[in-house]
C-alpha cells in the first residue's frame, strides 16, 4: 500500500466523521489545519532517523475508519483489571472515557473530566488545555490525533494534594471490529501534588486495531509523580503513542514502563526537564516474542540547572519479535552540573529476534556527568553451563537467567501488588513457567 | 568398582589442542590429587567431564559409572552424581542461591525417584550444611555468587557438593585463594564426603590441602597428558623440586 493511499484513507475517514465532532468553528478549523499538516508531511516512515526500525507497513494495513463505538458493561472488564482494588479507575475505550464504567470520586484533590463534554461546554478552556502538536516528525501521530480530537480524559491534581491510593487509567481497545481510535490525555500535577498513576492497556477482541495516543503531563515545581506504565493488549492491536511531560523545578517524575502484549507498539515519550533540579528515573522492560514488535524512543531534554536523568531499559526478544530501542539526551548550556546515565540491556534469546539500540547524548555543556551503555547479547554461556552442571534443566536454566536479566526493573515497581502481577506476567511468558514460579 | 575411567582424550579448544591424549582410571572410594603448571589442561579435563561447551573431543573416551559420559548432555551428568565445583564460580545476578540449592537437589532427587523435599525439609538440610562450612547465613539469598569474597565462592560450592552428595566430585583449585581456617573447613566438607562408593578429584596446586584430604594417588598432568603418577610422596616431591625435573612436552613419557 502507497503512502499515498493512507493519505487519502485518512483524509476521507476526517471528511466523513469531523462534521459531528464537538467544539463548534474553532475546534472544526484547528482539526482541518491538523489534518492539512499531517497531510502536507505525511506520517514518518523509515527515512525518518528515529523511525527507522519500525514496520510501518502494520499500521498503513490498518483501516482508518474510526472504530466503531461498542457499549461495554463492567463485568467484560473484570478479567483483565489488575489488582488494584482501592484505586479510583478511569476508563477509556476505544479512546472515548467512559463515565459508566469509571469512578465517580478520582481521590481527594484530583479533579477529572471528559474531554469530549469539555469540547461541548468549554472548547475555548479546551483549547487551551490540549498542547497543540508541532511540525516535527517525532510529533506527527500526535498532531493526526489532533485532527480527529473527540474523545479522551482531564486530570487535574491539586497543589500538595496526596491521594492515598493510585489512579488506575485504563485504555481498552475493544478490537470488536478493524477501525482507529484517536485519544487525548491531558493531566496536570500541582506543586508540591504526589501522584501514583497506573496506566493499563488491555485489547477485549482480537480484530486488527489501531490505537493512537497523544498524552501530556504537566509536573509543577516540587511534585513527585510515580507512573507505572503496562502494555498488555493482545496479539493483534497496534498501538502509537506520544507522551509530553515537562517538569518543573524540583519535580521528580519516575516511570516504570513495560510492554508485554501488543502485534506492535511504537512509545514516544518527549521529556523535558525545564526547571532546576528536577529529575526523573525511567525503568523499562519490553518482551517481544512470536511477530510482536515494540519500539521504544525517548527523548529527554535537560534545560534546568542540576537536573538529573536515569534511565535503565532492558529488551527480550525471541521467535521473530524485533525491539528498539532508542534514547536520546540532550543536555542544553543552561543545564549546567545535569548529570545523566543511561542503559540499555537487550537480550536476543533465538536467531531470528532482532533488537536495535541506539543511545544518544548530546551535551552542549562542560559541567556535566553523563554515562551511557547500550549491550545485545545473548545468554552467558558460563552461566547456563553453571546451572546445567547443578543439574537444572536447559529450558529452566534459559528461563532463569532471562528472568534474572529484567529482575530489576520488575522489582523497582512501587506497588507490591501490582509488581507481583507484572512479575507473572513476564514469568508466564518464559518457558517453563511453572518451575520458574517455583523459584520465586 | 571403576567410577572414572578416561582412555587417551584428546581435546580442543578453538584451534588449540589442549589435552593431548589423557588416560585416567579413578576408583571407588578413592581420592585422587591432579597438579601440573599453569595452562598444562587442568580445567579443561574437569570441563570436559563436566559437559563445558566450547571443548571439542577429537578422539577418546570417559566412562562414568560403566556409561558413555561424553555423550550425556551436562545436566545429565550432574544428575548421574558428578559434580564440579568450578576454580572460578560464575556470579550470577538475580537467581537467588538458595533456590538453585533447591533446585538443584531436587532435579537430582526427582532422577534418582526420591519425592522432592518441601520448602520446611530443605531448609533444615541447608541449615545444618551451611553451619558445617561455616557460611554466613545471608550468603543463602543473596544472588548466586554475587559479590561473593573469593573465599565466600569456594565455600558456597563445597555447601553444594555437600547438599548434592556426588559418586564424583571433581574440585578445581576449590583450595586456592582460601584462608587456613577456610581451608580446614573446605577440608572437611571433602573428608565428610569420603565415602567406598564415592571418588573425588582434586585439582590443586598446594601440597597444604594434601595435608587435610590425603590422596590414594597423585597424577601430574602437563602438556595436556599426565606425565607422570604416584602416592602422595609425588606431591611432596613437587612441593620441593617443583615441575622442571619432570622433563614434560609432547614428548614426555
Ligand atoms: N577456548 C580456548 N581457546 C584457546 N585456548 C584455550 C581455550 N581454553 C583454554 N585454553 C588454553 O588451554 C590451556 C589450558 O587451560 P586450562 O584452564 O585447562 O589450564 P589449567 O591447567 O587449569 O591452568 P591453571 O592452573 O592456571 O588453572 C591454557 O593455555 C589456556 O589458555
Ligand atoms: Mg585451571
Amino acid at each position: 500500500m502507497s503512502a499515498e493511499t493512507v493519505m487519502q484513507r485518512i483524509a476521507a475517514s476526517h471528511a466523513g466523521q469531523t462534521a459531528q465532532l464537538a467544539g463548534g468553528a474553532a475546534w472544526a478549523r484547528r482539526r482541518e489545519l491538523a489534518l492539512a499538516r499531517v497531510l502536507g508531511h505525511g506520517l514518518p516512515d523509515r527515512r525518518n532517523e528515529n523511525w527507522k526500525y519500525l514496520d510501518h507497513a502494520k499500521i498503513a494495513e490498518r483501516a482508518f475508519d474510526p472504530a466503531p463505538r461498542v457499549t461495554l458493561t463492567a463485568d467484560r472488564l473484570a478479567p483483565c483489571l489488575l489488582p488494584l482494588a482501592a484505586a479510583p479507575r478511569l476508563v477509556l475505550v476505544d479512546g472515548h472515557f467512559e463515565p459508566l464504567l469509571s469512578d465517580a470520586d478520582a481521590g481527594a484533590g484530583v479533579a477529572v473530566q471528559d474531554l469530549a463534554t469539555l469540547l461541548s461546554t468549554d472548547p475555548a478552556c479546551a483549547m487551551r488545555l490540549l498542547r497543540e502538536p508541532g511540525d516535527d516528525a517525532d510529533d506527527r501521530y500526535a498532531l493526526l490525533a489532533d485532527a480527529f480530537a473527540a474523545g479522551g480524559v482531564v486530570i487535574r491534581v491539586d497543589a500538595s494534594a496526596a491521594p492515598p491510593e493510585p489512579l488506575y487509567m485504563l485504555h481498552v481497545s475493544s478490537g470488536s471490529l478493524p477501525g482507529t481510535s484517536h485519544a487525548r490525555v491531558v493531566i496536570e500535577v500541582g506543586a508540591g501534588a504526589k501522584l501514583r498513576l497506573v496506566e493499563h492497556f488491555v485489547a477485549l477482541g482480537d480484530a486488527p486495531a489501531f490505537s493512537n495516543l497523544a498524552a501530556e503531563m504537566q509536573i509543577a515545581a516540587g511534585a513527585t509523580v510515580e507512573h507505572i506504565r503496562l502494555h498488555q493488549a493482545g496479539t493483534q492491536s497496534a498501538q502509537l503513542e506520544t507522551w509530553f511531560v515537562e517538569q518543573q523545578a524540583d519535580s521528580s517524575y519516575s516511570q516504570h514502563f513495560f510492554a508485554l502484549g501488543g502485534r506492535l507498539l511504537r512509545s514516544n515519550l518527549n521529556l523535558s526537564l525545564a526547571g532546576s533540579r528536577a529529575q526523573c528515573r525511567l525503568a523499562g522492560l519490553f518482551m517481544v516474542d512470536g511477530e510482536r514488535q515494540a519500539d521504544l524512543y525517548t527523548q529527554i531534554a535537560h534545560h534546568g540547572a542540576a537536573t538529573r536523568t536515569s534511565q535503565n531499559f532492558r529488551g527480550i526478544a525471541s521467535e521473530r519479535g524485533r525491539g528498539a530501542f532508542n534514547g536520546r539526551i540532550i543536555v542544553h548550556p543552561a543545564a549546567r552540573g545535569a548529570d545523566a546515565s543511561q542503559s540499555s540491556r537487550n537480550l536476543l534469546l533465538t536467531p531470528l529476534a532482532e533488537i536495535n539500540a541506539r543511545p544518544q547524548l548530546e551535551i552542549h555543556t562542560d559541567d556535566v556527568k553523563c554515562r551511557h551503555g547500550a549491550t545485545i547479547g545473548t545468554l552467558d554461556p558460563a552461566q547456563l553451563f553453571y546451572l546445567l552442571a547443578r543439574g537444572l534443566d536447559p529450558a529452566v536454566a534459559q528461563s532463569l537467567l532471562t528472568f534474572a536479566f529484567c529482575e530489576d526493573v520488575i522489582t523497582g515497581v512501587p506497588l507490591p501488588e501490582l509488581r507481583r502481577t507484572i512479575e507473572e506476567l513476564v514469568v508466564g511468558r518464559l518457558p517453563d513457567r511453572d518451575v520458574i514460579r517455583s523459584f520465586r | 568398582m571403576m567410577i572414572l575411567s578416561v582412555r587417551d582424550l584428546r581435546v580442543r579448544a578453538g584451534e588449540h589442542l589442549i589435552l593431548d591424549g589423557v588416560t585416567l582410571d579413578v576408583d571407588a572410594g578413592a581420592v585422587c590429587a591432579i597438579m601440573g603448571p599453569n595452562g598444562s589442561g587442568k580445567s579443561t579435563l574437569t570441563g570436559v567431564l563436566a559437559g563445558r561447551p566450547g571443548l571439542e573431543v577429537i578422539s577418546g573416551t570417559a566412562t562414568y559409572l560403566g556409561r558413555d559420559l561424553l555423550a550425556m548432555p551436562a545436566e545429565e551428568r550432574a544428575r548421574q552424581g558428578l559434580f564440579l565445583a568450578f576454580q572460578y564460580p560464575v556470579e550470577i545476578p538475580g537467581v537467588n542461591n538458595v533456590y538453585l540449592l533447591k533446585a538443584s537437589l531436587n532435579a537430582l532427587r526427582k532422577h534418582r525417584g526420591e519425592p522432592e523435599l518441601d520448602a520446611f525439609e530443605f531448609l533444615n538440610l541447608v541449615r545444618a550444611k551451611i553451619r558445617q562450612m561455616q557460611m554466613d547465613e545471608s550468603l543463602l539469598n543473596r544472588g548466586v555468587n554475587e559479590g561473593f569474597s573469593g573465599g565466600e565462592k569456594k565455600r558456597n560450592e563445597i555447601l553444594q557438593m555437600s547438599l548434592l552428595e556426588p559418586t564424583l566430585a571433581l574440585l578445581d583449585e576449590t583450595d586456592s585463594g582460601l584462608d587456613i581456617d577456610a581451608l580446614k573447613v573446605v577440608a572437611d566438607g571433602v573428608n565428610a564426603l569420603r565415602s567406598p562408593n564415592r571418588a573425588i578429584v582434586m585439582v590443586t596446586h598446594y601440597q597444604r590441602l594434601l595435608d587435610y584430604v590425603v590422596p590414594d594417588q597423585v597424577h601430574v598432568l602437563a602438556g595436556g597428558r599426565i606425565v607422570r603418577s604416584g602416592g602422595r610422596e609425588l606431591a611432596l616431591e613437587l612441593e620441593r623440586r617443583g615441575y622442571d625435573w619432570l622433563r614434560f612436552g609432547p614428548t614426555a613419557a
